[in-house]
């Protein structure tokens, strides 16, 4: 079920920017995002659009006036979650390369069952079947904030609560992951 | 440890280090690269490892490739554009340096110091900061040049990540000394992450650079074997 979502992320920054985008006070962000197959299109369009605002909200953008900060992504392979692979891929390329960020964020998306279930990490024949899909993207802070909500489908008050409940334990695995993949970049020099 | 620094543990951005008040705490701390502090909170910028010196200076340290000019740091740069009398210099951060004609030891406005497009040059910052573009200078507070200035033909320039270039300028790094008991070479060590290599022979210039370049991926003491090993395949 796991592992045939594969998003690859990487980030150039704080680099040269063109005249027309260079901003006087902060640094200027675009993500450019390429489907696995096909062209890029206005889905393309729409999901650069919420990672942009989701990592924005992270990156401390007034450190680097008059520069552009890149964030590509390419979908490797989707089976539903490009959305929430990519956000992640998009935060390890971060930490990767070194920008200065207040948090680390996470995406995690479920979907909503006819008979009511949730579904952490559903596979594109599940989110077919369900009434509702959401992803959250969440902050590393102890209470979790939502700094980006996604959602399509119908869902009541309390089963978006429901969601949002559900995606906010999950997430803590991804942040573990995060710690997990860093301690081990740092290895060498801990040991010495 | 290497100097009188601690490493304390990975930390990743919006991590808290530490509370703290000016007021109530005793003593001072000093916060380096990496680090912010926003409501009485500590907290990490960069994902890393933290480290300690005895002093109470805390930091980040990243393993990064991205050089973002920082003032009173020695790099080198590449001469890119002449606008009458000032150079343009690439020092591989998002804004091009520049630099004046007079400094250079022993420049004055009658004896110019000519830089052709494409040499290196090996200098220090004095301007670097967020608001403004790179300035660096070839001389030092007492218009000596200190062994800065043009670097000779003939040498080859690479680059590396910036936390193996810190790591060979440590003079308790012993790398570099390893290097020199097999091959007489210069080497001159940017913190912008390029490195500059002169020696007798092409080969040992080559061999020299994969020797630096395996710092990426090894720590120091692995690589001394496999650097020995390599140069020793040379003579």
């Amino acid at each position: 079920m796991r592992g045939l979502n594969v998003a690859l992320a990487s980030v150039n920054g704080p680099g040269d920017v063109k005249v027309s985008n260079r901003l006087y006070n902060r640094s200027h962000l675009e993500v450019c995002y390429s489907p696995s197959t096909g062209h890029s299109m206005i889905r393309e369009r729409a999901l650069e659009s919420v990672i942009m605002r989701t990592v924005e909200q992270a990156i401390l953008v007034h450190l680097h006036p008059r520069t552009a900060i890149n964030i590509t992504i390419q979908e490797m392979q989707s089976d539903g979650l490009a959305l929430s692979a990519s956000v992640n891929a998009a935060c390890m390329a971060l930490l990767d390369a070194g920008i200065q960020m207040k948090t680390t964020f996470a995406a995690v998306t479920c979907c909503i069952t006819p008979s009511g279930t949730v579904i952490i990490d559903p596979t594109e024949a599940e989110i077919q079947e369900s009434v509702a899909e959401a992803t959250f993207v969440f902050e590393s802070s102890g209470e979790a904030s939502v700094l980006t909500a996604h959602q399509d489908g119908r869902l009541s008050y309390e089963d978006f609560k429901k969601c949002l409940h559900h995606c906010q334990v999950a997430s803590k695995d991804v942040f573990a992951f995060y710690r997990r993949m860093t301690e081990k970049k740092y290895q060498n020099e801990i040991e010495s | 440890m290497l100097g009188g620094l601690e490493s304390v543990r990975v930390v990743l951005p919006g991590d808290e280090v530490m509370s703290y008040n000016p007021d109530s705490s005793g003593g001072s701390i000093f916060l380096g690269p990496g680090l912010r502090w926003e409501d009485g909170m500590v907290r990490a910028a960069k994902a890393g490892l933290l480290k300690k010196t005895s002093r109470h200076l805390y930091f980040v340290d990243t393993h990064q490739k991205r050089y973002i000019p920082q003032r009173r740091e020695y790099v080198i740069g590449i001469v890119t554009k002449k606008k009458g009398d000032i150079y343009k210099i690439d020092i591989g951060g998002s804004e091009q340096a520049t630099i004046s004609f007079l400094s250079f030891e022993n420049a004055s406005k009658k004896t110019r110091r000519d830089l052709a497009l494409g040499d290196l040059i090996y200098g220090q910052l004095i301007v670097a900061n967020k608001h403004m573009e790179p300035e660096m200078v070839c001389i030092d507070a007492y218009d000596r040049a200190m062994g800065m200035g043009v670097l000779p033909a003939g040498g080859v320039m690479f680059n590396v990540s910036l936390q193996v270039a810190r790591e060979i300028i440590n003079p308790d790094c012993p790398f570099l000394l390893t290097l020199s008991k097999k091959v007489k070479y210069t080497v001159v060590v940017g913190m912008n992450g390029r490195v500059w290599v002169k020696a007798a022979h092409q080969n040992s210039m080559v061999a020299l650079m994969n020797c630096i370049l395996m710092l990426e991926y090894m720590t120091p003491d692995e690589a001394n074997e496999k650097a020995l090993k390599l140069l020793e395949a040379l003579m």
